[in-house]
């Protein structure tokens, strides 16, 4: 029956021998390796994303008013709605993973190498439409991180010289994160980047089969324009398997694996957020991006301000630029990477600098702590023995909101240095200067503390020095010599 | 090959089976609400005033909430008058919606009951100067000051053995109410080892005269800054 349907539809469509021959195409036997499997696991998620994305859209309400509550819907209302949204926003995470490690992968085995710079290519493109999906999708989950992301890209993109603001209008749909932001991201969600993706999965696809599977690289074998496409010919004529099911059956049993583990996390883990409702008023949070944005943000908290603007703007650019490039920067020569050890040093370098950004994004309150001042009690021993003024400059320190950015016993912001010892660092009239005038990222408190708050402030840090240390002294008060 | 299907099956129906028990299930206590709608007496106060008047009402920089005696002495409709709308001129801010807060008026509520509740446990004061009261006269009270506090505080105020730095400090004296200074004298802070009216010394409990007396020689030490005057300035 079903293989008569099949011969019927076959002779009509005449595609059966092309599929055939695809599927048996000989590889090299050497590429049926574990490390080859990750582009079809990336491909697996990617479909598993389609669908449950289908799944999550006839659910949720691309609306302002409404998205955030039929996302409350699917959690804890809808039977599973709960793991689709589990699925989906854990899937985005293994495919970003699983993306960077087919990249890394491709790289290592030099792979990108003549002829497969468009394969490249168009791989970079999916990578950036992957970190596109993860965005917009990021976006549509409409929370307090949502407009924290998003925030952070207007604010990037306003920085732009000249058209920055248009450009702010184009992202948001105005000057503000609202209803037409969220219709915006939905369609890019949804219609435009989903629309170039498949496009771009087809050409690479086509690529791979046309060019063949790279070869596994061994070291001192040259790629040179003139002689490779014959060698690998010859290689997979003579010592080539067809792909199916050769290769196919690691990359079957990778992607049962991935499919299982990510059904495993979401069932643990749970769906991410969403978390408090994007009230603008409500200012008492403490949103944070997503992980794969975090290194960013952590990056741009890092820099000396003065380059921050030069870096937003021309670092993404220049990234992306080099990524596109690498193929035609090195198209030939040595593929292995036994015999490429800049380019190993170069990889490990930016993937460590990438997870120590991360790390620092998300153990370390960059962000200005928004509940610190109200949540945090000074620690006990900072009011015990304190005298009435220096209780008042105390209370001044939540009042004013200085522990957004400065830490006492170790909680508050971070954006500041810990005040806990900074009667060693300066003395009375430099702590007097620092809070009137502010400097380094510090603001200027002149107009908005009377000269009694001033005085209880500086009263109350001059005591932050631990027992043992003795405070910071002017250098033209000599010390006094110690009497014996 | 069969390890593979049995794994796939064991997944398959512990998934179905257990999906309801599942670690990553949100519960429904997990749901997001909004501030406005937090009920929990300990979570607001944690959110809004453990800052300032320390975790659990005590040792905070701020005045002890937490001291019996002061919850026996303050009535309801003072403390939601103060939460409400702040006290004007210090760093007590106005927590009610309607005074540019972030608390509706049932939060403000739940605070107040959840203080009564936790702090107010001793018996009713007896004999105690009432939470507010008419002016005193500032010569009075330097006599009394002499006799009451001076054995802690020193003869003006400016700070003895058992109770470091001055009370009378310009600086100091800016940013506190008066208010604020008659509390503490009849309710003493108990965390800080503050007496009550009950004991300067002991035995001798201060009238509400006295304690009005006081408050209002402190008062008069209060000087009006002109200016950028910074007393430590060196
Ligand atoms: C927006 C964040 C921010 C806020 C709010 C803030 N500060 Fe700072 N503060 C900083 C930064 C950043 C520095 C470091 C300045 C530098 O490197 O010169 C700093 C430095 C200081 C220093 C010197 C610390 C040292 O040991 O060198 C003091 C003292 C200080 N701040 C006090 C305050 C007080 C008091 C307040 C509240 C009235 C306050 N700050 C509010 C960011 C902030
Ligand atoms: C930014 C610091 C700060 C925060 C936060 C704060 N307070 Fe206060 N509070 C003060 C100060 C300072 C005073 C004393 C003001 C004065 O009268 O001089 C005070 C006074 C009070 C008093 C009056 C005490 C008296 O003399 O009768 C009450 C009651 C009070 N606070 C309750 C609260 C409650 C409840 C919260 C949380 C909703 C809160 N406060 C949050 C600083 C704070
Ligand atoms: C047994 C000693 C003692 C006596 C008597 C005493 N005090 Fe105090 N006083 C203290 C101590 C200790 C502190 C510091 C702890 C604190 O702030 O509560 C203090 C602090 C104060 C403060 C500052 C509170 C603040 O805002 O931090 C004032 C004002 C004060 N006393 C007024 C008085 C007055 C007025 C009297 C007389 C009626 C008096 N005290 C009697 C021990 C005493």
């Amino acid at each position: 029956m079903l293989v008569e349907a099949g011969a019927w539809l076959d002779h009509r469509l005449g595609v059966g021998a092309s599929i055939r021959e695809a599927a048996r195409h000989p590889v090299p036997r050497s590429s049926a390796s574990w490390w080859y499997v990750f582009g079809s696991c990336t491909f697996a998620v990617m479909v598993l994303q389609f669908i449950t994305g289908m799944c999550l859209a006839t659910v949720y309400a691309p609306t302002a008013d409404r998205a955030w509550q039929s996302l409350l819907y699917l959690n804890y209302n809808q039977p599973l709605g709960w793991f689709i949204r589990a699925l989906h926003g854990w899937g985005s995470n293994f495919m970003i993973a699983l993306v960077c490690i087919h990249l890394a992968q491709v790289f290592l085995f030099g792979a990108y190498k003549y002829p497969r710079e468009l394969t490249w290519t168009a791989g970079v493109v999916l990578l950036l439409c992957t970190l596109g999906m993860a965005f917009t999708g990021q976006v549509l989950r409409f929370d307090q991180d949502a407009y924290w992301g998003l925030g952070i890209a207007a604010a990037i993109a306003g920085r732009t010289p000249l058209i920055g603001g248009r450009v702010v209008k184009i992202i948001l749909g105005g000057p503000i994160i609202a209803g037409d932001t969220l219709s915006r991201f939905f369609t890019l969600h949804v219609f435009v980047i989903p629309a170039v993706l498949i496009a771009f999965v087809v050409l690479h696809l086509f690529l791979v089969l046309k060019l063949g599977i790279n070869e596994w690289p061994m070291p001192g074998r040259i790629v040179r324009r003139e002689t490779y496409l014959a060698e690998y010919h010859k290689m997979v004529t003579e010592d080539g398997e067809p792909f199916f099911p050769y290769a196919a059956q690691k990359d079957l049993v990778a992607i049962g694996l991935v499919i299982a583990a990510l059904v495993v996390t979401a069932a643990i883990m749970g769906p991410i957020g969403p978390n408090g409702e994007p009230d603008p008023a409500i200012i008492q949070t403490v949103p944070r991006p997503d992980f794969f944005f975090l290194w960013l943000f952590s990056a741009f908290a890092l820099l000396p301000p003065w380059t921050e603007t030069f870096l937003m703007l021309t670092g993404p650019v220049v990234a992306i630029a080099l990524l596109f490039a690498i193929p035609f920067i090195s198209g030939t020569g040595e593929k292995s990477f036994r015999r490429r050890p800049m380019s190993v040093v170069l990889l490990v370098m930016t993937f460590m600098t990438i997870g120590i950004l991360i790390y620092l994004g998300t153990y370390s309150p960059w962000s200005p702590h928004m509940e610190a001042w109200s949540g945090t009690p000074t620690p006990v021993d900072y009011v015990r023995g304190r005298t009435p003024l220096e209780l008042q400059g105390a209370i001044l320190i939540q009042a004013k909101q200085c522990r957004n950015c400065h830490s006492l016993g170790g909680r508050g912001g971070m954006r500041g240095p810990a005040l806990d010892d900074t009667a060693t660092r300066l003395t009375p009239n430099q702590i007097v200067r620092q809070i009137l005038e502010g400097g380094g990222n510090m603001p200027a408190y002149g107009k908005n503390l009377s000269p009694a708050e001033v005085n209880a402030l500086v009263a109350f840090l001059e005591t932050m020095h631990p027992g043992d240390e003795p405070p910071a002294r002017s250098s033209i008060n000599p010390a006094v010599a110690p009497s014996y | 090959m069969a390890w593979r299907v049995g794994i796939a099956a064991v997944l398959v129906v512990s998934l179905v089976a257990g999906c309801d028990s599942l670690p990553g299930r949100p519960r429904e206590s997990d749901r997001p609400i909004s501030p406005s709608q937090v009920k929990s007496f300990a979570r607001l106060y944690d959110e809004n005033c453990a800052g300032c008047h320390g975790a659990h009402g005590r040792f905070g920089a701020a005045y002890e909430l937490a001291d019996a005696t002061y919850q026996a002495l303050v009535d309801d409709a003072t403390l939601k008058r103060i939460i409400s709308n702040g006290i004007a001129g210090t760093a007590m801010p106005a927590f009610a919606q309607t005074a540019g807060g972030y608390l509706t008026t049932a939060q403000i509520a739940i605070l107040v009951d959840g203080m009564r509740q936790r702090w107010k446990t001793g018996r009713p004061l007896v004999d105690a100067p009432p939470y507010a009261g008419p002016d005193g006269d500032p010569g009075r009270g330097a006599r009394t000051f002499a006799q009451s506090c001076a054995p802690c505080h020193g003869p003006k105020g400016e700070g003895g053995e058992k109770a470091p730095g001055s009370i009378t400090d310009p600086s100091y004296l800016a940013l506190v109410s008066d208010q604020s200074l008659r509390t503490l004298i009849i309710a003493g802070r108990s965390d800080l080892g503050h007496p009550d009216w009950r004991g300067y010394p002991p035995g001798q409990p201060l009238s509400a005269e006295q304690v009005a007396d006081v408050v209002a020689w402190l008062a008069a030490r209060r000087q009006h800054f002109q200016g950028a005057v910074y007393a430590r300035n060196r």
